[in-house]
């Protein structure tokens, strides 16, 4: 036993070999734990993909790589909201750890972690003979000071979000806002939640166990930045990653060039260019097509049609669980009545929706927010569409004549109001007449989690319970429907502190039919992310949170 | 003259405060907080108040007014500036000098660092696109008005029309349609950056084509009803009676009194080219000044606002300046002294 990182990795292994457990629940958690990926992919039967696909000799030597993406500002890499600011930053600044495309969870800067067996306590050590661009070498207070800087709320990270709960509280300042409720903030729980062991090794001392810690180490912002530099970035910003950031000018491009003395894969490429080509759809086209970058951030079903008959353009795929949801906040009418609830998603035709607002580009979802790809899905029967039942469920609830409400959105992704629009037609035939009011971006996030019906768009998360605790438990930041059932709280607790696969799966089969039959979502489907790319360029994979790694890109003369 | 010119002068100043306060007022209405867009969907409530506090974007309206006014002229610190907030927000030029246009909280740079360069770009693509308006326009509109209902005047004018009434983002879908995938001879965007074969040049021609496919005919059709009227008077048939050329009746005698009227609207397109380019940017995702603004006022950044309505309002009453003064060269008779 003491050959494994973790106590409950026998018992994993157990579970894989009597096919009580899948194979890729089986990777999952078993990485997760501290198993390298190497050897728990060896014990599943197969090799690291990872390792697999970055063939240092076989890769093309030079040329550059020019992406069309929004240029947005980038100066605090903490805070970064978008994945487009941070596929910049991602190419100077490293993770400590990485979640590749098959959604493993690997050490990156870290030489490898190690957990408690009771999920409290983390101990994560560095890859030793990492240096910084300065030629410093990457040391345990570098580490310290990154992890500390986030769970600052002056910071803005959204990683402090994800921290909340086992190594951030929330607590009362004392004071009162103007309402006169008293004002909350947030701090780690304790001086020692962070705590630096020796030059390469620090240890998160947290109080709730946490089996997504690798993962929430990769959550984008959570960029591991000098020091010395303050959390500022810019153009000759040091760091530990491939490239250095040589220009950049916000809505225009950015120029980024190789280092030769990376410790990592690659870099391949002679410079990595990124061209701002604007909120225009066309415009992304027209550049593909004139060449005049090599591939795009980001392709939707449309833009990919239109670019079905340019013969040097490869497509990219990636399974996700981004999701976009219609949620209904549960303290306001009629929506406070679970049979209105059941109703709206027994109106909701699934495979039509993917195929009206997806093209076709994405899967059917179950209402309950957890993803055929996640490692503790449980499969229940999906919910069929039943006009007739629906009406009865809004009859008894008392709405005989159904009721009008209006639903809250964006313009932008397109998919969403697509989505919305097709939504909103389902639900007109069990008598719910669903006006649109779709918000500018910035509006909308105002509102977004106020309204009593609106859409939402969720990012990939790698895992299920991750989600479900952000968004579905009680008093959660981001609980947008205002969704609070301690049933189901309860049972939440309990698995993500269940390693047992079996129990967590009856556990999450119990959580996942409440979401269905009683939660506030109707969710029509998962989407697939795309992008398109030159097919001269080589070593590139979709990533689900589309991150790029310019290090493992080549391109072909 | 020179008393006319400070009036004008006078004037600007006053429509450049009436035109700041304007704006800065509705701004107060844009939806969503600066503080929210910066931190994005899933920063806390507290991140952003913290944020709104540092930015001082809770103080009252006119207060803000004032400081902003304070720091354009050079009376006041940029409060932003001051390292005590933690923005870290830096201006090499100093916190106080006269002209500071404030901080930027979209591009988290000072304004004048971002907005010269896509007012270049964008003066680049006008300047280019004028260049052609003015000689293009000015044959369709003599050619069509010399002989009004010919032929040729029924033709161009037809044409004229019709392109004029094709908006900026069909044109370009066609254009690009042709020129870029059909018959792949031009890049079909214009980020104004080295790539691949395509040299900045080429990258200019199809936005400025849209610029003048959609505007010279409207120019050319003002040209044209002024040259039938001019072509009307006595002192074209005299000059035709005592035996001129055509040439030289249209050269000599027509054509300066037919530009009187089409020189303010030829002026007029100055305004047009500077902030009304901004679909022709956005198709070719050109870097420029209309973009700019749209992302801006999207954002809510006021600083970035205020300062591309100071420079707009300025370009509009400049034109108006200079179309008053060069009206008063083609036309003795509203000469002032």
């Amino acid at each position: 036993m003491s050959d494994f990182p973790h106590a409950k990795i026998p018992q994993l292994i157990q579970d894989l070999k009597s096919g009580k457990m899948h194979r890729r629940e089986f990777l999952r958690f078993a990485t997760l734990l501290g198993l390298s990926a190497t050897a728990a992919y060896g014990l599943a039967g197969g090799s690291d993909p990872l390792i697999g696909s970055a063939r240092a000799e076989e890769m093309p030597k030079g040329g550059t790589i020019r992406i069309g993406m929004r240029c947005q500002e980038i100066k605090n890499p903490h805070a970064s909201d978008f994945v487009e600011r941070t596929n910049v930053i991602r190419q100077v600044c490293e993770y400590l750890t990485i979640t590749g495309q098959d959604n493993i969870t690997r050490p990156y800067l870290l030489e490898k972690w190690e957990a408690s067996d009771d999920l409290k306590t983390w101990t994560i050590t560095l890859r030793s003979g990492i240096k910084w661009h300065d030629g410093r070498p990457l040391t345990a207070d570098d580490v310290v000071w990154n992890l500390k800087r986030v769970s600052d709320p002056a910071t803005g990270s959204s990683v402090l979000g994800l921290f909340t709960g086992y190594l951030v509280e929330n607590y009362e300042t004392g004071e009162k806002d103007d309402a006169g409720k008293p004002k909350t903030s947030s701090r780690l729980w304790s001086d020692k939640a962070i705590e630096k062991v020796d030059d390469l090794t620090v240890r998160l001392n947290c109080f709730a166990p946490q089996i997504g810690v690798p993962e929430h180490l990769f959550h984008y912002p959570m960029f591991i930045l000098d020091p010395k530099e303050n959390g500022v970035f810019g153009v000759g910003s040091n760091g530990t990653g491939p490239f250095d950031l040589t220009e950049y000018t916000v809505g225009k491009s950015g120029k980024l060039t190789p280092r030769k003395d990376y410790w990592g894969d690659g870099p391949y490429i002679d410079a990595l260019e990124f061209t701002d080509l604007g909120d225009n759809p066309s415009a992304a086209i027209s550049a593909m097509a004139s060449k005049q970058v090599d591939g795009l951030h980001e392709a939707d079903a449309l833009q990919i049609n239109a670019m079905k008959g340019f013969d040097h353009v490869a497509v990219y795929d990636a399974v996700t669980a981004q999701t976009g949801v219609a949620r209904m906040r549960q303290d306001n009418k009629p929506f406070d009545n679970p049979k209105v609830r059941l109703a709206m998603k027994l109106a909701c035709d699934r495979a039509k929706t993917v195929g009206a607002s997806l093209m076709g580009r994405g899967i059917v979802a179950e209402d309950h927010h957890v993803a055929p790809i996640h490692p503790e899905y449980a499969k229940l029967p999906t919910v069929e569409r039943n006009v007739e039942e629906a009406k009865k469920l809004l009859a008894e609830a008392g709405f005989p004549d159904g009721f009008d409400t209006e639903i809250v959105t964006r313009p932008d992704p397109a998919w969403e109001i697509n989505a919305v629009q097709a939504l909103v037609e389902q639900f007109k035939e069990i008598g719910v007449r669903a006006t649109i009011k779709s918000l500018p971006g910035s509006q909308y996030w105002d509102v977004w989690d106020k309204v009593p019906f609106s859409f939402t768009g969720w990012g990939h998360r790698p895992l299920g319970v991750m989600v479900l605790a952000l968004a579905y438990r009680t008093g959660a930041v981001w609980n947008e429907s205002g969704y609070s059932n301690p049933e189901f709280d309860k049972l939440l607790t309990e698995a993500e502190g269940t390693l047992d696969v079996e129990k967590r799966r009856a556990i999450m089969d119990k959580i996942e039919t409440i979401l269905q039959q009683d939660g506030p979502i109707v969710q029509p489907f998962w989407r697939t992310t795309s992008t398109v790319m030159d097919k001269r360029v080589k070593g590139f994979q979709q990533h689900p949170s589309q991150y790029l790694f310019a290090n493992q890109l080549a391109i072909t003369a | 003259m020179l008393r006319f010119i400070a009036g004008r002068l006078v004037l600007l100043f006053v429509t450049l405060l009436a035109a700041s306060v304007v704006v800065f007022s509705i701004s107060e209405f844009s939806p969503g907080s600066v503080a929210r867009k910066s931190l994005g969907p899933y920063a806390s409530q507290e991140q952003v108040e913290s944020l709104t506090k540092r930015l001082k974007a809770d103080d009252p309206l006119p207060l803000r007014y004032v400081r902003w006014l304070g720091v354009l002229a050079g009376v006041i610190d940029d409060p932003l500036q001051d390292p005590a907030t933690g923005l870290d927000f830096h201006d090499p030029r100093g916190s106080r000098y006269f002209g500071n246009l404030g901080y930027s909280t979209l591009y988290k740079m000072p304004v004048n660092d971002v907005i010269w360069d896509r007012l270049g770009n964008t003066a680049i693509l006008a300047g280019l696109a004028f260049a052609f308006i003015i000689p293009l326009s000015m044959i369709f509109g003599v050619l069509s008005g010399m002989r009004e209902g010919s032929k040729t005047d029924r033709t161009l004018s037809t044409l004229s029309i019709v392109l004029t009434s094709i908006p900026e983002f069909a044109s370009s879908v066609f254009l690009v349609t042709l020129f870029v995938i059909l018959l792949p001879l031009l890049p079909g965007t214009s980020p104004l950056t080295e790539s691949g074969q395509w040299s900045m040049a080429s990258q200019l021609i199809l936005p400025v084509a849209v610029l003048v496919i959609y505007d010279f005919g409207y120019v050319a059709r003002m040209i044209r009803i002024s040259m039938v009227e001019v072509m009307e008077k006595p002192y074209i048939r005299t000059a035709i009676l005592k035996g001129l050329s055509p040439r030289r009746v249209i050269m000599r005698h027509a054509l300066r009194n037919a530009m009187i009227a089409p020189f303010t609207v030829l002026l007029l397109q100055v305004n047009f080219l500077v902030s009304g380019v901004v679909v022709t940017e956005l198709v070719f995702a050109y870097p420029g000044f209309g973009r700019m603004l749209l992302e801006a006022s999207l954002f809510g950044d006021i600083t970035l606002i205020e300062a591309a309505t100071l420079i707009t309002v300025t370009v509009a009453v400049v034109t108006q300046l200079l179309g008053d003064i060069g009206y008063m060269l083609l036309n003795p008779q509203v000469r002032i002294d």
